[in-house]
């Protein structure tokens, strides 16, 4: 394999927002999880949980509540008063619309699907009808004093819950008027001074409402008579969120200490048919705040300040007892937030509202296989580059030469020029930037730095060629028509000749830059593609899917390779099937036209092809072998995938030049030094 | 009426006739005021000073002069008149000094305002609502000829607005300020109600560092608490430590040395 010396990189100050709403939509099995920067991830639970969409942050777009409506309609309300529709085809938002009541808490959507409840600051809750395409406002339910924070229909769309603080109401539609009030206790048997806010209500349809509030109860409630029926104090703290699923047999609470509580149905003697609410499975997978849970059929997902996310399959839901049931937790971004240059040894960190530029420290010293060598010149951090206005950034990258910036927003596409005098760096931005740029869902340079490649989120992709200090526009290939589908991943090839693109559902689409025109079409998988990378002088396009497949095809030739058709044939070791995170980078050493180098979060892998493909049985993760080990051994364990798990978590990893690698590490540690106080917790012996 | 005080210095007889002039004046007022119904302890101190007074005036032996009622009371409708008049003259200055504000003001506004053109185009545009900060108008193309475009722009204030596309020329848009301010002051007092109802007093918080050290503490293999163990913990606070060290030392240095 070789010897390298690593740069370990810690500096990257990454900490993810937390999440703030989830929405489970059953039909596509998908998830919309909102941050608390406003970002609004899609992720595909069937592909490996993988997020495949996602709508960049906005500062001042505070987003509360999160609901889908019927086909796929994405819709989300906040605290600047507007309702929001996402288009989830051109990944863009589709319009905007003021709901004239202040701040919006909480939103519902009705059974049937077309017709949508929005509870807002000044008490008022407002109904709107989901026309094809807009939604409409239809009448204003009777006025409450308090501000109305959780909302949930009645299945049959007859009746609706509206908690608020200090009480719960009940609605009846047609009238619009309040039919009941239920007045909730502020503190478990007892008096306090601090208001109770009911942060979740759930609508049963033999008419019960389940209220789950700020002093730790969940509650039930008759609402034919507007009474309370049964009550629980599972936590000293606030409970925050209540998700029930689809046969109403079972619940989910979230708690403000980081527990997720599953209550279920169960019939009080084991014959009998009178049935009652109990309390199950508590869950502690999360340190802070669980401010959103959803119930899928077959799992419990949950997320909160701590930034995770996670989804826990239930056992007696889940059908077949293999790795799927296993929790999953989403801690690291899906896409790659760095980019590197590597002749100059830079290293670009893409934040929300700024960009990072830092270069790498070296040293002259030598040693063996783990040494730590010590730095002769550390690293620097050269440049801090803030984006104006509100809206996040969302995707950046630095050209190989190390002279080209460029980044992209909602609005606006920003180039910047960088001179190196000495140590010194300068800055120039080149203006006047075509408004068909922005938007842009994935920046690329040519590896010679003359040609800047733009995947805008409208499906085309842009050809820009630079020149000194300015641009001109080369070519623009559109989208197939009737498609608008918008390209996530690029990849071009070192020589320059070939650009490869990936959409969210069709294949990977090949482009010749000579002749401007479509070369191929690699054939369509069902998972989406999470890293593609083209080699040198092979032109071989290596592209990873969600569900760990790895394929190459060869862009001459326009078919799959030999070693590609080998390992699919065989397929790969279930050991490598298992993990949880996407490949997110794929790299080439440029001598050794046989290894591919790519890694996910917690591991990366040499792929030698030159070398048998490991089986079943054989082990995936050898330790490095000694090399007074014997031949037999040496033999029997070497296979193609050299793995190395000394570096985690991973967020990106390159080659720098023949013997370099450059490993940005992001310690769990360190994200959760910078999060929000949690909650104290009293615990025995401290 | 006996006198009481002696007179001390004697003033000239010449200062006491003009003095005894208007001292008449005031005398026969007061008499007249006596007569008009002024109130009694006024007439009553009054008599006082006029004997005192006519006790100068005897120097001067001259007889009061005498003035009729109507010279008097058209004495005292000029007065009146008098004041009503510099109270009228000073109200109207008041208004023209208000009215040229207002011109001054509307000039100005007029002056912050796009020009007509640009306005009518507003109000026939289509009506599709784009956020968009107005720095961004400083920097988009202004395709206009006139340069108060680019002053009008400049003078808006920074903050994210609601904005109407005008039609064909998508170059740079125009900001629509009324309702933002209440619209922001809604927003941020929903956010500080969050913000109370979960971090606020009576919340049970506890920082990251004592979470993660009683963690510590519970482990089967004890470790220490996690602001020692991580060395990035807490910079800002080991800084004003060495600061607070090190002035101590020169402190206790100082004392010790005297």
């Amino acid at each position: 394999m070789g010897e390298f010396k690593v740069h370990r990189v810690r500096f990257f100050n990454y900490v993810p927002s937390g999440i703030r709403c989830v929405a489970y939509n059953n039909q596509s099995n998908r998830l919309a999880v909102s941050r608390t920067d406003g970002t609004v991830e899609i992720y595909n639970l069937s592909a490996n949980y993988f997020q495949e969409k996602f709508f960049p942050g906005h500062e001042s777009r505070a987003t509360e509540a999160l609901c889908w409506a019927k086909g796929q309609r994405l819709f989300s309300g906040g605290l600047n008063g507007e309702i929001i529709e996402y288009d989830l085809q051109a990944l863009n938002i589709k319009y905007a619309m003021d709901a004239f009541g202040g701040p919006i808490w909480s939103m519902a959507v009705s059974p049937c699907g077309s017709q949508l409840l929005v509870g807002c600051e000044d008490g008022s809750v407002k109904l709107f009808q989901i026309t094809p395409d807009k939604i409409q406002f239809e009448r204003n339910f009777d006025r409450q004093k308090s501000r109305i924070l959780s909302l949930s229909w009645h299945p049959s769309g007859t009746h609706i819950a509206a908690g608020s603080i200090d009480y719960i109401s009940v609605f009846d539609v047609k009238s619009g008027s309040a039919v009941h009030k239920m007045l909730v206790d502020r503190q478990y048997m007892g008096v306090s001074k601090r208001k109770c806010i009911i942060w979740g209500v759930a609508f049963l349809s033999d008419g019960t409402v389940i209220s789950v509030d700020s002093a730790g109860k969940v509650q039930f409630w008759d609402s034919a008579t507007g009474t309370l029926v049964k009550n629980h104090l599972i936590a000293n703290a606030d409970v925050q969120s209540i998700a029930v699923s689809d046969q109403e047999d079972s619940f989910v609470v979230g708690t403000a200490e980081g527990t997720v509580f599953h209550f279920q149905l169960v019939s009080v003697t084991s014959n009998s048919s009178e049935k009652q609410w109990v309390r199950t499975k508590p869950f502690q997978h999360h340190t802070h705040d669980v401010r959103a849970v959803a119930h899928s059929p077959t799992a419990l997902i949950s997320g909160g300040t701590d930034t995770h996310l996670v989804i826990r399959p239930l056992m007696e839901k889940v059908e077949v007892k293999n790795y799927d049931a296993a929790l999953r937790k989403i801690t690291f971004p899906h896409r790659r937030l760095i980019s590197c240059s590597k002749k100059r040894h830079l290293l670009l960190f893409q934040f929300a509202h700024h960009l990072e530029l830092w270069r790498l420290g070296s040293t002259v010293a030598t040693g063996k296989n783990g040494d730590t060598l010590p730095l002769s010149k550390d690293a620097d951090h050269l440049l801090h580059l803030k984006t104006k206005g509100p809206e996040n950034i969302i995707c950046s990258c630095i050209s190989p030469c190390g002279s080209w910036i460029a980044y992209s927003t909602t609005s606006r596409f920003f180039l910047y020029r960088l001179n190196y005098e000495h140590d010194n760096i300068s800055l120039q931005r080149v203006s006047k930037m075509p408004a068909f740029l922005r938007s842009a869902l994935q920046i690329l340079f040519s590896e010679d730095s003359t040609k800047l490649f733009v995947a805008s989120n409208q499906g085309s992709l842009h050809i820009i060629r630079l020149l000194e200090g300015s641009f001109k526009h080369l070519h623009t290939f559109q989208p197939q028509s009737g498609t608008v589908e918008s390209m996530c991943l690029l990849a071009v090839s070192p020589d320059g000749n070939w650009l490869a693109a990936s959409g969210t559902s069709a294949g990977v689409h090949v482009y010749n830059i000579k002749h401007l025109k479509l070369h191929c079409t690699v054939p369509a998988y069902n998972f989406p593609v999470t890293a593609l990378a083209i080699a040198p002088n092979t032109n071989n396009l290596v592209i990873a899917h969600s569900d760990q497949q790895v394929f190459e095809y060869s862009i001459p030739d326009k078919q799959y390779t030999e070693w590609s058709r080998t390992i699919q044939k065989q397929g790969f070791h279930y050991l490598w099937l298992q993990r949880d995170t996407p490949i997110t980078h794929i790299s080439f050493h440029p001598k050794r036209p046989m290894h591919i180098l790519l890694h996910d979060a917690y591991m990366f892998c040499i792929i030698d092809k030159s070398l048998p493909l490991p089986n079943d049985k054989t082990l995936l993760y050898n330790p490095l072998p000694p090399t007074n080990e014997s031949d037999v051994i040496r033999r029997r364990t070497a296979h193609a995938f050299k793995i190395s798990k000394i570096y985690k978590p991973l967020l990106f990893m390159d080659l720098l030049d023949e013997r370099t690698l450059v490993a940005v590490e992001r310690p769990l540690d360190d994200i959760i030094a910078q999060l929000p106080p949690p909650i104290k917790k009293k615990k025995f012996g401290t | 009426m006996v006198q009481l005080r002696p007179r001390a210095s004697r003033v000239p007889p010449s200062a006491m006739v003009d003095e005894g002039q208007p001292a008449s004046e005031e005398e026969e007022e007061a008499e007249h005021g006596l007569l008009l119904g002024q109130p009694s302890s006024g007439a009553a101190a009054e008599p006082l000073e006029e004997d005192d007074e006519e006790g100068d005036d005897e120097d001067d032996d001259e007889a009061p002069e005498e003035l009729t009622f109507a010279s008097a009371q058209a004495e005292a409708r000029e007065e009146e008149r008098r004041v009503r008049e510099s109270v009228r003259r000073d109200k109207t200055l008041l208004k023209e000094k208000r009215k040229r504000r207002e011109e001054l003001f509307i000039e100005q506004k007029k002056r912050k305002l796009l020009p007509d053109n640009i306005l009518e185009k507003l109000t026939t545009a289509g009506q599709t609502n784009i956020k968009k900060s107005s720095g961004k108008l400083k920097e988009a193309n202004l395709q206009k000829e006139n340069e108060d475009c680019d002053k009008g722009s400049d003078s808006k204030k920074a903050k994210v607005q609601k904005v109407q596309s005008v039609g064909q020329d998508k170059s740079y848009l125009a900001l629509r300020l009324k309702g933002q301010d209440l619209r922001d002051s809604r927003q941020q007092a929903a956010e500080a109600f969050v913000q109370n109802s979960l971090y606020g007093p009576g919340t049970n918080r506890t920082t990251v560092n004592k979470f993660l050290s009683l963690e510590h503490k519970r482990l089967p293999v004890k470790k220490a608490a996690a602001q020692f163990l991580n060395n990035a913990w807490g910079t800002q606070k080991k800084q004003n430590a060495k600061r607070f060290k090190r002035r101590w030392m020169v402190r206790k240095m100082k004392t010790s040395k005297k």
